[in-house]
């Protein structure tokens, strides 16, 4: 009996000690640097024919013209490297530069553990912190627990998001309903469309869109000192705010008057990009992102038009995704270079005409109209400082935990107050567990 | 004493070398290795910091936790006892009806047409199925409305009613083609004559099934069940790829529920906690079905 | 020696006037539920080449427009996949291979063999295949990072070797526990070693039920998801399915590039399958002395 417990002591005293050793890389932080690289490799999620897939592509093809250094490019899947960054920053696979998701839960993160590298020096050496500033800086900067919007540079953002309504208007004219501007016109509008048979809005309750409505309405009420509170834990979250209770509290009035369908619940994003393009709802509160893909799309379908959401003084939205640069990787300065390729002003136009949100861009040669009216309205958006960032930024279930309590409201199984108190559980849980505070 | 007579049992050993070699390697070690993490907070990058019974004692009150066994019950009843009722049905009509009235082509047509949803990948299964039953524009639904039907129109997999059912469908789909092709191989034992004589002395199809088909093979029954069951606790892609456990908790299962503590949440130790009960669970069923089967081989000896 | 597999066609020719009503109905009914069970995949097939207007207009069941390759092409370029597909194969052949001979190798100890403690040895492989695989995960990470086998296609046919193999000597260690002892007998009268016995007598007889194992443990590789998915970081070292899962990602939104993505990454499968067809008509089972 006492050979087998020493064994077993023997084995996990092992087992530890070799954990204790794979576990030392990563937070070292002075790999050996490669002083004339042949080829770098770099990781991107958007995809090809996307605006930022578009000029990222040039980017590399210049980088490479003008350095000599080949591009190994790699597309990948935001789930795949959600799933895995850690694993694979952690080994010799880690690329040199990659895009990645901003925010506490997922840069903050791995940026606490060690597994970036600290782009202080570049952003001197290139002058970055001239193009990305105010609410674009915030989400570039994290301090040693991972919060964001201090301490050093960790992501470099080539391009700008927000979220705002995408109406159709084919439709509105067919029912001669006005495109609203003040909150109350909204939801006269949303009325008149449900008498006449038709479901305003397009909504999935199995992704990301209801989520960014219900952050919407919360930031249509909420002070600044409760976004700061809720986004970097400056203080605790009142669950019980009026303004709270208004996002949600509004969208279960909109369910129950049909403006938003039960059928959400079933749909991902892309069901609810498709149900507004073949003219099924004629208004879709989504982000800049579809933007490229619409233009394609509804070429010779029907008139549609995109404005900040009505009422709104705040809106969901930041910087884009950020570069990132693995503290494993070994070729560093060349990384940095090409990051500040996608940040040069020709490329961000083509980023522009693209159809996407630059941030660098020549505004006087972004040509069509469509896209003119995107970036002006961004440029509002940022010059007024409304970028109010995400609701599932601050803990790494917030996503899934946002998404599975708002399925509950639309069906009916929880009410407000249910959903409040589930969600503060949830979200305090996951702060304890992340040890930001 | 070994079956070939001379040859003491532990001659054959080293046989075993390289099996047992590579199972302690690539399962043994992990899993005693998983077992410590789960008494550790672990993020996955800095060292684990033992905390003793902590994991375990927030797994008790964890309501999630307690939900997603409870859907691998549902989960047995669609991947193990659906599919094998199904399938006996199935592969002993194909071997007493089809194969003999309708010629052995169509017989093997029908094997194949049942084992495809098997052979897909099922991330190229749960992708179609998504589609099938999108509330909107879903293949479902549109059909409903063409036949008339549209009053019967669901939100199937978004609707904490239906999600679990449709979930247990498309496992069943997948699933039944397993049965059908180890039964009929079963089946092949059988001598035919056995079936030539019995119905000769006017025994129905019924009757051949219940003396003949059954008993020849329940060793094949006990394999599906078994590797059915283990399979069905541990299901996992389709859950990830259609429902992500949701709406709510309606569809969670404790293997996607350890991946995201594992992954989403970076929380390792807990997730190993989740997976390390999971196990034993498993291995429990699986203690409890060898046990029957040795005494059922036992009494069949006798 | 074999089993008496499904007759040839010629075999079983019965005259018509056997068939009754209730047969018929039988032969309907398994038809009827035949085409439930190819309905998801007539689905894939019809929206596999339509345009991604056309899918946003008349949705998944209209009948395609114009032929489009564009959905396939999109997935074929992005995975670059014949690569795709020819890791699939030579990782799935590998791991089939090698956990057959590594199954019957135990088997043959514990079936035939009857080694002392074997029913606690099966139990203890039996866990192999048991253990749900995200349990493994981690540790398996750290152990194939340290040898530099992380993001490599060698972990994934390590790894499966192993947990295939499991199943294999669980199901051929019941079967050989019933191997005809008068072939054990006869053999050992000639004088056959152990080494000999297994490969010229146990293995030939059991090809059959091997050649299904085959089957099944290439299959079940080809479509494995949660290690792959962990492991195959690189698009170079990808499997189809893994490069499939890359495309339903959060920002690839293109239903009918999906749509191609999956049907190419069935065609081969679906080949396979029917190449080996009659291999998994032959029982798992050892042919009966006769």
């Amino acid at each position: 009996m006492n050979r087998i417990r020493k064994m077993v002591t023997a084995s996990i005293a092992a087992l530890t000690t070799v954990t204790l050793l794979a576990a030392c890389g990563g937070t070292s932080g002075s790999t050996a640097q490669e002083s004339k690289p042949s080829s770098i490799t770099i990781w991107t999620y958007e995809s090809a024919d996307s605006a930022m897939g578009i000029a990222w592509k040039k980017a590399m093809t210049d980088f490479t013209a003008k350095t000599g250094i080949k591009v190994n490019y790699e597309l990948k899947s935001f789930e795949q490297l959600n799933a895995n960054a850690s694993q694979v920053l952690n080994s010799s696979s880690a690329p040199d530069v990659m895009e990645y998701n901003k925010g506490n839960a997922t840069a903050g993160v791995l940026a606490s553990q060690g597994l970036l590298a600290n782009l202080n020096k570049y952003v001197k050496q290139y002058g970055w912190n001239k193009i990305i500033t105010g609410n674009l800086a915030t989400t570039g900067k994290y301090s040693d627990k991972g919060v964001m919007g201090s301490g050093n540079w960790y992501g470099i953002t080539s391009y700008g998001e927000d979220v705002f309504m995408y109406y159709n208007k084919s439709m509105f004219t067919k029912y001669g309903i006005a495109i609203p501007t003040t909150f109350d016109q909204l939801e006269t509008a949303l009325a008149a469309f449900k008498a006449k048979g038709v479901t305003p809005l397009s909504e999935a309750a199995q992704e990301y869109p209801l989520g960014q409505l219900w952050w919407q309405l919360f930031l249509m009420k909420a002070t600044e000192s409760q976004i700061n509170a809720y986004q970097m834990y400056t203080g605790d979250v009142n669950w019980n705010s009026a303004a709270m209770k208004f996002a949600t509290n509004t969208i279960n009035d909109w369910v129950a008057k049909g403006y938003i369908s039960k059928n959400s619940t079933g749909m991902k994003a892309q069901d609810a990009g498709d149900s507004f393009t073949n003219g099924t709802n004629p208004m879709f509160f989504s982000g800049t992102w579809w933007f490229g893909t619409f233009e394609s799309q509804l070429k010779n379908k029907f008139e549609w038009t995109t404005a900040t959401f009505p009422g709104a003084e705040r809106v969901p939205g930041s910087s884009g995704n950020i570069w990132v640069i693995p503290s494993n990787s070994k070729k560093q300065d060349a990384a940095a270079e090409f990051i500040d390729y996608t940040l040069q002003p020709d490329i961000q136009t083509l980023m522009g005409n693209s159809g996407g949100v630059p941030i660098n861009a020549d505004l006087d040669k972004i040509t069509d109209a469509k896209n003119q009216e995107l970036l002006k309205q961004y440029k509002t958006v940022l010059n007024g400082d409304m970028l109010g960032y995400y609701p599932d930024w601050p803990t790494s279930t917030m996503y899934d935990d946002m998404n599975s309590a708002l399925q509950n409201l639309v069906n009916g199984t929880t009410d407000t107050s249910q959903f409040l108190s589930t969600l503060k559980t949830k979200y305090d849980k996951g702060v304890e567990a992340a040890g930001v505070k | 004493m070994s079956r070939i007579p001379g040859n003491p049992s532990r001659r054959f050993f080293i046989y075993l070398v390289p099996g047992i070699a590579m199972l302690i390697w690539i399962v043994v070690i992990p899993t005693v290795w998983n077992i410590y993490l789960s008494f550790t907070q672990y993020r996955g990058i800095r060292p684990p910091i033992w905390i003793g019974l902590e994991n375990w004692k927030s797994l008790l009150h964890d309501h999630t936790f307690w939900v997603s066994f409870g859907n691998s019950i549902w989960m047995i009843l669609a991947m193990v006892v659906i599919p094998i009722v199904i399938g006996l049905l199935l592969s002993s009509l194909i071997f007493d009806v089809i194969q003999k009235k309708f010629g052995a082509r169509m017989a093997s047509t029908l094997r194949a047409v049942y084992y495809i949803p098997q052979i897909l990948p099922i991330a190229v299964a749960s992708l179609a199925m998504g589609w099938i039953l999108k509330p909107q524009e879903g293949v479902v639904n549109e059909l409903l409305k063409a036949v008339g039907l549209g009053a019967l129109q669901q939100n199937w997999l978004g609707s904490p009613r239906t999600a679990l059912i449709m979930l247990m469908l498309i496992m069943i789909w997948i699933q039944l083609g397993y049965p059908v092709v180890i039964f009929l191989s079963g089946l092949q034992r059988v001598d035919p004559e056995l079936y030539e004589a019995a119905s000769l002395d006017g025994a129905g199809w019924y009757q051949r099934f219940r003396v003949i088909t059954l008993p020849a093979i329940t060793p094949e029954i006990f394999v599906v069940a078994l590797t059915c069951t283990i399979a069905a606790l541990k299901v996992f892609a389709p859950v990830y790829m259609l429902t992500t456990g949701g709406p709510g908790d309606s569809t969670m299962v404790p293997s996607y529920y350890s991946y995201s503590q594992f992954f989403q949440t970076q929380q390792v130790g807990y997730g190993a906690a989740i997976s390390t009960a999971l196990a034993v669970v498993i291995i429990i069923v699986a203690i409890v079905f060898t046990r029957i089967q040795q005494n059922s081989e036992q009494k069949s000896e006798e | 020696m074999t089993s008496v597999g499904i007759k040839t066609r010629d075999a079983i020719r019965r005259p018509r006037k056997h068939r009754s009503g209730g047969e018929w109905a039988i032969l309907a009914l398994l038809i009827v539920g035949g085409l439930i069970m190819l309905f998801p995949l007539l689905v894939i097939l019809l929206n596999a080449f339509k345009s991604a207007t056309d899918y946003a207009t008349n949705g998944p069941l209209g009948f395609p427009r114009e032929f489009s390759l564009k959905g396939i092409q999109t997935f074929w370029n992005a995975t670059e996949f014949p690569w795709r597909i020819w890791t699939s194969v030579w990782t799935s052949g590998l791991v089939a291979a090698f956990a057959v001979v590594l199954s019957s190798l135990s088997a043959y100890a514990l079936g035939i063999g009857r080694v002392k403690g074997r029913s606690w040895i099966v139990l203890l492989i039996m866990l192999a295949n048991m253990m749900p695989q995200e349990a493994l995960l981690y540790p398996l990470y750290m152990m194939f990072k340290s040898i530099g086998l992380y993001d490599s296609d060698w972990a994934i046919v390590i790894i499966f070797t192993v947990l295939q193999s499991a199943f294999g000597t669980y199901l051929l260690s019941s079967v050989y526990g019933t191997f005809p002892k008068a072939i054990l007998e006869a053999a050992t009268i000639d004088g056959a070693s152990r080494w000999q016995i297994f490969h010229k007598v146990v293995l030939p007889v059991s090809r059959p039920t091997l050649s299904v194992l085959l089957v099944f443990f290439f299959v079940w590789t080809w479509n494995e998801y949660m290690i792959p998915n962990a492991f195959l970081i690189s698009s170079r070292t990808q499997t189809v399915p893994i490069a499939l899962s890359t495309l339903s990602g959060q920002n690839m939104m293109d239903a009918t590039t999906t749509a191609g993505a999956s049907l190419i990454s069935i065609v081969p499968t679906l080949i396979f399958f029917l190449i080996f067809q009659k291999t998994l008509a032959r029982g798992i089972t050892v042919g009966s002395v006769k």
